[in-house]
């Protein structure tokens, strides 16, 4: 199968609980050997698309396939998905090696092949020694690995993470995205990764699909996702913004003149005229003084947060709205607390957004 | 003060311990009296109560009696018991609590109360052969022993475990078998434990539904008692205490006897 090929496709997946629509109308299409991630808040639905992959929930409306095969109302056991449960869920009554037979064990394997099996699972995740441990007497990082080459044992045609690595602490858990991403690549496996932290989901993806109340507000890979946002949640939610509410003066071509309570600002977007809006730019597109084919506003500085490589100064831009600059040291002076200054920004890096209730 | 209060609470464990030890020492000594008559200094030792226990009149029915009724109602008591635990654990039960302290309840009550309500009770529906009789009112007895501990070991099972075991390729009954089963092992096990025992030297609730030829082995011991209060019963109590001890021995190297005390997991 080539490499471009649909491996993994949910099809207008729909679930609900009672009154609440949890998933509603999920679409969405992951290639061999790629890397998804879903992002979302609390409560949007995230581990529920992955039990409904899984087999685990049973949707209401819609179709799974999974490497051809049509596994909508396949129970789980005989679907071939891997998973790695937040909680682990490692076995207790089994050593660390009994954990990652144990789906091989089932499936009636034959046992040098298991055992070849488990030792290679184990040398993955680099527990070779720990073979004989109990599963008590190991650590969160530790079972998160046993976790894992319990799930790659199998040799499933997806894996699926909910949240697996948020059990851990911080330093851990960087170094863990670092190779777990490798280990993935190297096994060639295909995963969606659930997470609500963002630094997790751009470190570890190919794509990352952002949902919201059981929907999927957009799926593009990293770098879109944050330079070109599809909706106010998606900038929200990944990364710092500025975002100020106006209404749409005059528009064209793509374009947007807004008016805003600093002034009148041109964006990117397509609306009528009258529109209330809101304008948005990343932090980095920011300098102090003038530039070309940019936006302006001038404020006093508010604060100035110093983070090594950058600094982050909030500018008081009046009428209640704030500018957030993110600015390096080599454009010049780092202005100070109660300066006046004047930013610009580069109008194609500029975008409305139509008002909605934000989330 | 805090070293006196020390002193004075070791020496308060030790008397307690000793003062619930005592009578089992001295029946265990009086086994071996050669003496029918018990007599405190002993003059000697003899085996030769022990080789009476089995020429005691009826004692081998009452005994299997006594086996049958308390294997037959801890096991039924470990399946029902089990999976109306799940239920109360698991399920989303209206009510649940009510329904589990109902299971518990006859913990709670005097013996003789619940051996006169079961016999009234099965004369008023007519069920009155002995032996069945006898198996359901043990299985009053057992239960909540079951019901309790295995409630108690569910609220700690994660039932992630069995969603895990499907997706590496067990069917539902199979990961319950695999996982759920094994990981419960000691709750099981304390759970057959007791229940055994607390059928085995059930007297208040078998004594109203006893008749001549079903006769368990505590309402027989009592009678020898009246007949002939020789060490004969001194050595059968003896040999019930030392299996009791060997069980308890063996699932304390198993699961650890302070989580059957429930102190602690
Ligand atoms: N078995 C269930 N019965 C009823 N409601 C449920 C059930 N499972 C999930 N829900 C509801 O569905 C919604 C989505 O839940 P889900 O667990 O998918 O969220 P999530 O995105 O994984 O959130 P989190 O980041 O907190 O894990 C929640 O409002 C939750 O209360
Ligand atoms: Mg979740």
């Amino acid at each position: 199968m080539s490499e471009a090929a649909p491996h993994l496709v949910v099809r207008s997946v729909s679930k609900r609980y009672g009154p609440t629509t949890v998933l509603d109308h999920i679409d969405l299409t992951i290639r061999r050997g790629e890397l998804v991630t879903l992002l979302g808040p609390s409560g949007c639905g995230k581990t529920t698309l992955l039990r409904a992959i899984a087999g685990l929930a049973q949707p209401d409306t819609g179709k799974v396939e999974l490497a051809g095969r049509d596994i909508t109302h396949v129970p789980p056991h005989k679907r071939n998905v891997g998973v790695v449960f937040q909680s682990y869920a490692l076995f207790p009554h089994l050593t660390v090696a009994g954990n990652i037979a144990f789906g091989l064990k089932v499936r009636g394997a034959a046992r040098r092949e298991i055992d070849a099996a488990v030792e290679r699972a184990l040398s993955l995740v680099k527990l070779g020694h720990l073979a004989g441990r109990r599963i008590s007497a190991l650590s969160g990082g530790q079972q998160q690995r046993v976790a894992l080459a319990r799930a790659i044992a199998v040799e499933p045609d997806v894996l699926l993470f909910d949240e697996a690595l948020s059990a851990l602490d911080r330093k851990l858990r960087e170094e863990m995205q670092v190779e777990l991403r490798r280990l993935l690549q190297d096994v060639k496996a295909t995963a969606i990764f659930v997470t609500h932290d963002q630094d997790e989901a751009l470190t570890m993806s190919d794509r990352v699909a952002v949902m919201n109340k059981g929907r999927i507000e957009q799926l593009a890979e990293p770098r879109e996702l944050y330079l070109r946002p599809a909706s106010l949640f998606a900038l929200n939610f990944v990364g710092l913004s500025t975002r100020i509410a106006g209404t749409v003066l005059a528009a064209g071509n793509g374009k947007v003149e807004v008016e805003t309570k600093v002034g009148r600002l041109s964006a990117l977007g397509n609306f009528q005229a009258g529109s209330p809006v809101i304008v948005a730019a990343r932090p980095e597109q920011f300098r102090i003084g003038e530039q070309s084919e940019a936006n302006t506003a001038a404020g006093r500085v508010r604060s100035v947060v110093f983070q090594g490589s950058r600094t982050l100064v909030e500018v008081d831009a009046g009428a209640g709205e704030s500018l957030l600059a993110e600015l390096s040291g080599r454009d010049g002076a780092i202005p100070v607390v109660h300066d006046e200054i004047r930013l610009s920004w580069p109008v194609t890096e500029t975008f409305a957004f139509p008002m909605e209730m934000q989330a | 003060m805090a070293r006196a209060a020390i002193i004075v609470c070791w020496v308060m464990a030790i008397g307690l311990a000793l003062f619930l030890i005592a009578p089992l020492l001295v029946i265990a000594a009086a086994s071996f009296s050669p003496t029918p008559v018990f007599d405190l200094p002993l003059t000697g030792a003899s085996t030769r109560w022990y080789g009476r226990i089995g020429r005691l009149d009826g004692f081998w029915p009452s005994l299997l009696l006594s086996l049958q009724i308390a294997l037959l109602s801890t096991a039924i008591s470990l399946v029902s018991g089990t999976l109306a635990a799940i239920a109360i654990a698991r399920g989303k039960l209206p009510g649940a609590n009510i329904f589990a302290t109902a299971l518990v309840s006859p913990l709670m009550m005097p013996g003789l109360v619940l051996g006169i309500a079961l016999l009234q009770g099965f004369r008023a529906v007519g069920f009155t052969a002995p032996w069945a009789t006898l198996l359901v009112a043990h299985l009053v007895i057992t239960l909540p022993y079951v019901a309790r501990t295995m409630i108690a070991g569910l609220a700690r099972f994660d039932f992630t475990l069995i969603e895990a075991a499907r997706t590496l390729g067990c069917t539902y009954p199979g990961s319950v078998l695999r996982v759920m089963v094994p990981a419960l092992a000691p709750s099981f096990l304390i759970a057959g434990i007791f229940s055994f025992l607390a059928s085995f030297d059930n007297y208040p609730v078998s004594i109203f539904l006893a008749d001549v030829r079903t006769k368990t082995l505590p309402i027989r011991m009592l009678q020898y008692i009246e007949e002939a209060p020789d060490p004969t019963l001194a050595a059968l109590s003896t040999l019930i205490l030392s299996g009791t001890v060997i069980l308890l021995f063996v699932s304390d190297r198993v699961v650890g006897l302070h989580r059957m005390a429930g102190t602690s997991d």
